[in-house]
């Protein structure tokens, strides 16, 4: 019984943390159209910079956080600027470019830190205790960060003018411009703002898993399935099924080991394409 | 020059029999020379060339596949796990090489290329890392974490490929086997894959029926890429996981982009010339992806028809 | 001469997560008929259009070839049905010949050469231009290319949406002949969703007004464009189109 308390727990904390993810590549997808090869390079490299942050500056860890979150965000910003921005419509050549950032930072990352896993730890340890249930206080701090970044995330998407017209954007360009809406300034914006989620997700998660070169692979495969089984497009089909895939991660690491967690959600997701292609809240999907 | 040699060179297309002349000249490299150097490069260009080959094909309806290493992985070892049964004979072997994928892909393609072109790109992404998974968690039927090794060497018509000379020579039948299979499927369907590349919903609206062109093309790319599998596992005489890790998919994408993905030299280039590239550099082999990103970068902003391309479009430029 | 069908459509809707593009359209065309929609930017004739062509499948409602239920078959099976259309920006395969266009056109619709193609091509001017690369042409003549692919399929039925836009005053006519020709050497219902009120008026002996998603009107176009509710529907856009 307390496993299972347990492992929702780290599920819903798992699930945090794949939203963030998932809203972020959502967000480029639906906005731009673009595939963000490069996401979990930039979970990467939030982790890395939080690291030097830390170990390099000796910055406190909350800064070392906020660090992070600013260089990822600037970093795609520019990115989006100057090399996405050129070739917008061609969809094609823009996931080429984010796969061109992602080896870049990949093997920057490798020169810069080398090969071995970084020693980075979360600064808070120890663990909550209610009875028999045991969850260490790094997993419910990073769950209650993510929680809030979800929110304000909402917040910003839904509560602001900008979020407006990202969304506006998202929904039509063309009427979107027609509106008066300015892409040029929109598009950098709405790259930054999934990019620096990235950053954060990576920041926090990376002391507690583990931070080395690679680590962003199983990232963007995770970001991958849950975007299709949400639905490509659609940020409320992105965060539920983030959860579902956290929770269900949690479930078959702890009832089954290994790596049957992946194995079921990619069997899930084919049974899902063939049953329900646009995902749990998706639009639609026909190709030619 | 006119007259029937022209004609009939347009028909076969003057790359496509190029590339399938180089790939014959290739077997007098292994029979001229002993070299070691020259018999490691050539062999993984041979490899690479049939794995940049299965990405080309779907690259021409604008597809990224990223399921190559999967599909070479599904080949390969289907060359290690019969060689545990003593199965031999090389043609055997090659038929099982590529039809185990092209199987695989049949399921798959039905199910992915009715949708939108980035389903297709992230489920075989998707695909590849389950492969590793797969691999990992089936040690009875792959060996898991060890994989296969000490295959028996293949015999062709009797004869045992045992030496080095004889395998890089199978390598190269191998690859001139994957040219002659691609050629013909690219350059028969030219008009198909041409018109999906280009505005599919326009091709589609004129009454093309898009997925079946796109799961044809997938289920060639599979079996091709199985193909280089088996060369792959031939030349390592091991089936191991690490050959097939998932990011080496980004590598044939690579050679592709950058040595030109209008024309079926692109593959040829792009693959000698970076295989080449990162063999110089030594021990630091894991840098060189950083060099792909950069020209992929290079090519995609400036030189958009890599380099083959970029020849291509000179030539024709000259007075 | 080829049989044309009856396209029937009854209360066909599309809608997109919650922004419902139009509901309960529901009219008929003969074979051999010919018919114009028209109606306010965004008022989903585009999408009506997609829908009937199976490039988007409908939410709601059916559609019918003859009685027979299509609805919700992808493009190629209409398409190789008999229902062809063309598309408001030109669409062609720009980096080809105009010979190449025509040829993929005759090849994917897979029902047989078109009789009457020669003609359509040489009035347009297109015969003495097969060799040129498409997107050389002047955007006009691309337009009419777009058009005659479409027909080069042997269609039934033919959906046209806005053959005039972008063309110049003078071009305008050219629609007319290609209606006329696919009517007469063909038999073709042609169905053409048009903002140019003169064409309409010209062309069509029947119109059906969409506003809002919904169909506001449908009927002879001197009757029907005189009503006060499609005037005032149309009092933001007619504008907008005078600008």
């Amino acid at each position: 019984m307390p496993e299972f308390l347990e492992a929702a727990i780290i599920g819903v904390g798992l699930g945090a943390q794949y939203a963030l993810l998932a809203l972020g590549f959502t967000l480029i997808f639906g906005i731009l159209g673009v595939v963000n090869f490069a996401h979990g390079g930039f979970y990467m490299l939030g982790g890395y910079v939080a690291y030097s942050c830390v170990s390099g500056l000796g910055l406190p860890y909350p800064l070392a956080v906020l660090v992070a979150v600013l260089a990822t965000a600037a970093l795609g910003w520019v990115f989006e600027l100057l090399m996405i921005e050129r070739l917008i419509d061609d969809h094609l050549a823009t996931l080429m470019l984010t796969l061109a950032l992602y080896l870049i930072i990949s093997t920057g990352v490798l020169t810069v830190f080398g090969p071995i896993s970084m020693e980075f730890t979360f600064p808070v340890g120890g663990a909550f205790r209610a009875g028999p249930i045991y969850v260490p206080r790094e997993n419910l701090i990073v769950l209650a960060v993510c929680l809030a970044a979800i929110a304000a995330l909402y917040l910003v998407l839904f509560r602001t003018d900008l979020g407006r017209a990202l969304r506006a954007l998202a929904d039509d360009r063309a009427v979107g411009m027609a509106l008066g809406l300015r892409p040029r300034l929109l598009f950098p914006a709405a790259f930054a703002l999934a990019t620096g989620l990235a950053g954060l997700t990576g920041a926090l998660v990376t002391p507690i898993l583990s931070l080395a070169p690679g680590v962003g692979d199983p990232v963007l495969a995770t970001s991958f399935l849950t975007v299709i089984l949400g639905g490509l497009g659609s940020l409320g089909g992105a965060a539920l099924a983030a959860f579902i895939v956290g929770i269900v991660e949690a479930y078959t690491s702890v009832y089954f080991g290994g790596s049957a967690g992946a194995l079921v959600l990619f069997v899930m997701v084919l049974l899902l394409l063939v049953f329900r292609p646009t995902g749990l809240l998706g639009r639609d999907v026909r190709g030619a | 020059m006119h007259g029937r040699p022209a004609g009939l060179i347009r028909r076969l297309g003057g790359a496509e029999i190029a590339a399938v002349a180089i790939f014959i000249v290739a077997f007098a490299i292994p029979i001229s020379t002993k070299s070691v150097l020259v018999y490691s490069v050539l062999n993984q260009v041979l490899v690479g060339v049939v794995a940049t080959f299965s990405v080309w094909i779907m690259l021409r309806m604008n597809l990224l596949s990223f399921a190559t290493p999967a599909f070479m992985a599904i080949g390969g070892y289907t060359v290690a796990i019969a060689g545990r049964y003593d199965i031999t004979d090389a043609f055997l072997l090659t038929a099982g090489a590529f039809i185990m994928p092209a199987l695989v892909a049949v399921p798959l393609g039905a199910l992915v290329l009715r949708l939108r072109g980035t389903y297709f790109v992230l489920v075989t992404f998707v695909l590849s890392q389950i492969m590793q998974l797969v691999l990992f968690e089936t040690p009875g039927l792959t060996g898991g974490s060890n994989g296969i090794a000490g295959i028996p060497p293949g015999t062709l018509l009797g004869t045992e490929l045992a030496s080095n000379q004889q395998v890089l020579l199978f390598a190269c039948g191998l690859a001139l086997l994957a040219t002659l299979i691609t050629a013909l499927l690219t350059r028969y369907f030219r008009q198909h894959f041409a018109a999906i590349e280009e505005n599919e919903i326009l091709a589609e609206s004129l009454g093309l029926v898009v997925w079946r062109y796109k799961a044809l093309g997938f289920v060639v790319s599979a079996g091709v890429a199985g193909l280089a599998g088996y060369s792959l596992v031939n030349m390592l005489l091991t089936a191991h996981p690490s050959s097939f890790d998932s990011i080496t998919a980004v590598d044939f994408i690579a050679y592709t982009i950058v040595g030109g993905r209008a024309s079926i030299l692109g593959p040829v280039v792009g693959s000698s010339l970076l295989i080449y590239a990162t063999n110089l550099f030594g021990t630091h082999g894991q840098y060189a992806q950083g060099l792909y990103g950069v020209l992929i970068m290079v090519v995609i902003l400036a030189a958009r028809g890599g380099i083959v391309g970029t020849i291509g479009t000179l030539l024709r430029r000259r007075p | 001469m080829a049989a044309g069908m009856e396209l029937r459509v009854e209360s066909l809707a599309k809608q997109f997560g919650g922004l419902r593009v139009f509901s309960e359209v529901t009219f008929s065309l003969e074979p051999g008929g010919l018919m114009g929609v028209i109606g306010p930017n965004g008022a989903g004739k585009t999408t009506l259009i997609n829908v009937i062509s199976g490039r988007q499948a409908p939410s709601d409602g059916h559609v019918l070839l003859d009685g027979r239920d299509v609805t919700g078959k992808p493009a190629h099976a209409l398409s190789r049905l008999g229902v062809a259309r063309s598309f408001q920006q030109t669409n062609i395969f720009r980096s080809v010949s105009v010979r190449e266009n025509i040829s993929r056109a005759v090849r994917f619709g897979q029902r047989g050469v078109q009789p009457g193609l020669d003609r359509l091509l040489s009035e347009f001017g297109l015969t003495e231009r097969l060799d040129e690369q498409s997107d050389k042409l002047p955007y006009g003549l691309q337009k009419m290319l777009g058009l005659v692919m479409a027909f080069a399929t042997r269609p039934s039925v033919l959906l046209l949406d806005e053959p005039a836009a972008g063309l110049e005053r003078g071009e305008r006519s050219r629609i007319d002949a290609f209606v006329q020709h696919v009517r007469e050497a063909a038999g073709c219902s042609v169905l053409i969703v048009e903002h140019d009120m003169d064409l309409i008026r010209r062309l069509c002996p029947r119109v059906l007004v969409l506003d809002a998603g919904a169909v506001l009107a449908d009927g002879a176009p001197a009757e029907v464009l005189a009503r006060p509710d499609v005037i005032a529907a149309y009092l933001g856009d007619a504008e907008a189109e005078a600008a």
